[in-house]
């Protein structure tokens, strides 16, 4: 099942960096996970972080403790070990996050920014849905929002996820970046670039496609609400996001629960095995919609 | 209490650093030039991962409201009390009243202010290390501004006597033009053969962009290898699919203007890292200037891990000697 | 006789004589000067230094042009 190639480099005296593949795939990303999982319950002396990302990997050690190379040899038998993703399980969670599409913060911004962008006359939603092939934006939300994603990835600045969307390849959307960054965007805008959506945890700059606002943060510095408690930061790789669009109404109704500091996000614990997903990702999408909003 | 009457330019609370939080997208922060930091601390007799204030370019100037031992290291921006000159890797005496300036930056970028029993701020995450971008960590999440009251703490583990200073041999000598040492690899296959010799062979100049996230450096343009696009790299030949990025890794977006990705950086993107700064020369890194010429030396893993020895016996003898 | 004096950048940096690149210059050559006024910028790190003059005086010339690039303790005009 495996035609990832993977490369072995040091980053420096301090790190490793591990590429499984140079293009984006489910299986690159559980790989990926698996490994680091496994090597953080291994609890090795010497390794100071273990930071997954959406193909690759990177491991900082104290090299005095735990030498660069001894490091790679250990990560190439945790590799051979999970070579078949079949007897692997991942803890994750099933979140329902909203977001209120074309809302007037991220509008203001898309049209602040329309010389940055590859087609001034459009809007970054109108773009996408043409060069993905839909003939509205109404139709390229309703895919967007249809199935749900895997947050591959967690990084950037703190918290920010970058989500793979669970369909076939063929269903995936793809965007370019803006040809210039921005110098700003609204906090909690959810994006698109390349093949990865993210929530913006802060204002600032970007490049993404704008589309949308969503209500609850995914960072929170203050840590007064419930999901915070324990970090500031939301989000765990692995876990699945259903982005699902919601009115300006439902968006006042949330934003004033978040101020009101009792916002919670609808959420359920779940577990599931790689091959459950590579086998058929649209029946596994189906089966987590189902779990998340009405077992 | 230190009262800061005037801020410098940024004058930041910085201890070793926020580490582990890779995963969730947290840079570690923590003093730019560690090993200047350390001998600071070592100065004073305090812990080694006191907090101490990280002066860049232009100092500020600090009342001293009671009296207590300090140091200064690092760069040269040569430290004046009352006025008058005081020298530097020394352990310097205060009193309540004094007030500490500096002249005009001369060698170096950034110096360290170490005070008996460190800078006392909340830990955030074990950290007292200031990180601008989301304003955590030290003096409330920020640079210090004038009117600001500067706490002290209690991490003081040993007396070290006023006057006590470290041997000249052990001082760093900082010029303007900087050799610094890297490990090529990471996603390097995608420059061309050709760019990764320019790369290594031209003198870069370190641009006005050149802060605590990172330094840019313009030079010549450096070119990709041609590909198909790659799933998920995104369309720019300098595209990769999103990745970690190490402390010290060079990119190069769209083969323009390399930059060194330092201790506040964005923790993961989507450009081809090239190489690595080794660990002990991104103390020297930290003591390079706008303006200044960088010349980037390829050495193997082994080479770096015999640098850092190096860092780290130099350390050791001048922990043995205060 | 009246003396001249110097006003350094205590920076390394980018020098600015406008305020932002719409706006009119600070100062030109021959305009008189107070202490305290700024006669310029630099910019190093994103960040923008205001550089004052010290004492009063009469701007004789500028050593360095709008946007040029200096190190610290380069000398940026001179005042007579």
């Amino acid at each position: 099942m495996s035609n990832l190639h993977t490369r072995y480099e040091y980053g420096g005296d301090e790190f490793v960096f591990v590429q499984l593949s140079e293009e984006m795939s489910l299986e690159a990303n559980f790989k990926g996970i698996a490994i680091t999982r496994k090597l953080k319950e291994k609890n090795i002396e010497g390794i100071l972080d273990i930071c997954p990302s959406n193909a690759s990997y990177m491991v900082r050690v104290d090299p005095d403790v735990f030498h660069p190379d001894d490091l790679i040899k250990e990560l190439k038998a945790i590799e051979e070990s999970v070579k078949d993703l079949d007897d692997i399980t991942i803890s994750s969670r099933l979140v329902d996050v909203p977001v209120w599409f074309e809302d007037p913060w991220t509008h203001e911004a898309v049209m602040r920014f329309r010389d940055r962008h590859q087609d001034p006359e459009s809007t970054d939603l109108e773009y996408s849905a043409r060069i993905n092939g839909y003939a509205s934006k109404e139709e390229f939300i309703d895919a967007l929002t249809r199935a749900p994603y895997l947050v591959s990835m967690i990084g950037f600045v703190p918290g920010l996820p970058w989500c793979f969307q669970i369909v076939p390849r063929e269903k995936q959307i793809e965007v370019p970046k803006y040809v210039r960054p921005r110098t700003f965007t609204p906090e909690r805008t959810f994006g698109f670039g390349g093949a990865f959506s993210v929530i913006y945890p802060v204002q600032g700059a970007g490049g993404y496609q704008m589309y949308g606002i969503a209500p609850a943060p995914i960072y929170q510095k203050e840590q007064t609400l419930p999901d915070f408690r324990d970090s500031m930061v939301f989000p765990k790789q692995g876990d699945i996001f259903r982005y699902r669009s919601i009115t300006k109404e439902e968006y006042e109704e949330i934003r004033s629960q978040v101020e009101a500091g009792e916002f919670v996000y609808r959420k359920k614990e779940f577990s599931f095995t790689p091959s459950d997903v590579l086998a058929d990702p649209e029946k596994f999408s189906e089966m987590v919609m189902g779990r998340l909003y009405h077992d | 209490m230190i009262k800061v009457i005037k801020p410098g330019l940024q004058t930041t609370v910085q201890d070793n650093g926020r580490i582990g939080l890779y995963e969730i997208g947290m840079p570690p922060s923590g003093a730019m030039d560690k090993y200047a930091f350390t001998v600071a601390n070592l100065l004073v007799g305090n812990h080694p991962n006191a907090a101490v204030l990280e002066i860049t370019y232009l100092g500020p100037e600090l009342l001293f409201e009671r009296g207590m031992r300090i140091s200064l290291t690092g760069g040269q921006i040569p430290p004046k009390i009352n006025g008058v000159s005081v020298p530097m890797w020394e352990t310097l005496e205060v009193k309540a009243g004094d007030v500490l300036s500096f002249d005009f930056v001369q060698m170096g970028a950034r110096t360290y202010l170490a005070v008996e029993g460190g800078i006392d701020v909340p830990l955030v995450m074990n950290s007292r290390s200031t990180y601008t971008l989301i304003g955590i960590g030290g003096f409330e999440g920020r640079a210090l501004a004038a009117g600001d009251e500067v706490p002290i703490g209690e991490m003081k583990v040993k007396d070290v006597k006023a006057g006590t200073r470290i041997s000249p041999e052990l001082i760093p000598v900082y010029s303007k033009s900087h050799e610094i040492r890297v490990v090529v690899g990471l996603c390097s296959y995608r420059l061309t053969e050709e760019s990764l010799q320019t790369f290594l062979e031209i003198e870069w100049t370190v641009t006005p962009e050149a802060n605590r996230i990172g330094y840019r450096h313009k030079g010549e343009r450096l070119r990709f290898v041609e590909r198909e696009q790659p799933f998920g790299a995104g369309s720019n030949p300098s595209n990769v699919t999103d990745l970690g990025y190490p402390i010290g890794s060079i990119q190069v977006p769209d083969g323009v203007e390399p930059i060194v990705l330092l201790h506040d950086a964005v923790t993961g993107g989507g450009y081809a890292t090239i190489a690595t700064v080794i660990s002990s020369d991104l103390n020297r890194m930290a003591q390079i200037k706008t303006n200044e010429k960088v010349h980037f030396v390829a050495v193997t893993l082994e080479q770096a891990l015999q640098a850092r020895r190096e860092v780290q016996e130099k350390l050791k003898r001048i922990a043995d000697a205060v | 006789m009246s003396q001249k004096k110097a006003i350094l950048s205590p920076l390394p940096g980018v020098f600015y004589r406008k305020p932002s690149p719409e706006e009119a210059e600070f100062f030109k050559e021959g305009d008189a000067v107070k202490a305290g006024d700024t006669v310029g910028l630099i910019e190093v790190m994103k960040n923008f230094y205001e550089v004052k003059a010290e004492e009063d005086g009469i701007i004789e010339k500028f050593v360095v042009d709008n946007e040029g690039i200096v190190d610290a303790g380069q000398e940026l005009l001179v005042l007579k």
